[in-house]
């Protein structure tokens, strides 16, 4: 998926541990572990909201925008649909 | 008395797969053994290694003050058995494996969780195990007919032949390939749901 989560990134100028965000976050461990490490297939508005409020960030700091091969590709199909 | 999970209709369900599991592999074991029995039967007969006490002189079995050809013991002759043997095999040989995607299938329904990509994958194997069984069954059909014409000088002339369709087979096949899709698409969206963060 093009989206990339950096919320490692994050963590690590906030000083603070996974599990600390996930008490603060009221998320479990092992579901910010999947969004950490990529494997979330969508992220609530309310999940986007608490990370927001604990990490003082807006939500383009957690999330960005990596165009991958496969979107190369439905850019590509979408043009020669046009 | 809840469809799934625990002590549920699917865990009843489950016990009597697994009765029939049985079943299935006893048939399996008979009809394994009467191709056998019946392939060194007519290898013993073709090559006369069977013992004159037990033919009389002109290749015939005596039964109940009969004479009775070994080709034609009861009108069942190597044309209709050697078919009948395959269409038993592939009967018996679908359904194994009918009943073991369907046990796996019922595992995972006792344990309370229908949607997963393992049970969509069961359901289109059984659809196509049974499709495989009813194309078979016609193709072996068509078989003996084709045998048996060529075996049997009379048979050409007086056979009376007929296609059944077997509507409520095609009807559980075509059922079967709308639930796999179901199941495919629940799995889909269960896995979403679970990674939905």
């Amino acid at each position: 998926m093009a989206i990339r989560v950096t919320l490692d990134r994050i963590l690590l100028d906030r000083r603070m541990s996974l599990t600390d965000l996930s008490d603060k976050v009221g998320v479990t461990l092992a579901n910010l572990s999947i969004l950490k490490t990529g494997k979330a297939k969508a992220i609530r508005f309310s999940t986007l909201n608490a990370l927001c409020r604990v990490l003082e960030c807006q939500p383009g700091e957690i999330l960005s925008y990596e165009p991958s091969a496969d979107d190369a590709l439905e850019e590509a199909g979408d043009q020669a649909a046009e | 008395m809840k469809a799934l999970g625990r002590d549920s209709v699917a865990s009843i369900v489950r016990i009597g797969l697994n009765v029939v599991w049985g079943v299935l592999w006893f048939l399996a074991i008979c009809l394994g053994l009467a191709a056998v029995c019946y392939g060194a039967f007519l290898i013993l007969s073709a090559t006369g290694a069977i013992g004159s006490d037990v033919l009389t002189g002109d290749n015939h079995l005596r039964i109940n003050g009969e004479n009775v050809g070994f080709g034609d013991i009861a009108g069942y002759t190597w044309p209709v058995l050697v078919p009948a043997f395959l269409i038993g095999a592939v009967a018996i040989g679908g359904s194994l494996m009918i009943v073991w995607r369907l046990r796996r299938l019922f595992d995972s329904f006792s344990s309370g969780e229908p949607f997963r990509k393992e049970n969509a994958n069961h359901l289109r194997a059984i659809w196509m195990t049974m499709l495989g069984i009813e194309i078979s069954r016609y193709v072996l059909l068509g078989l003996t007919g084709v045998l048996m014409a060529a075996t049997h000088s009379t048979f050409a002339e007086s056979a009376d032949f007929e296609v059944r369709i077997d509507f409520s087979t095609w009807g559980s096949i075509l059922i079967l390939i709308v639930l796999a899709e179901v199941f495919r698409e629940g799995a889909r969206l269960k896995e979403e749901q679970e990674l939905t963060i």
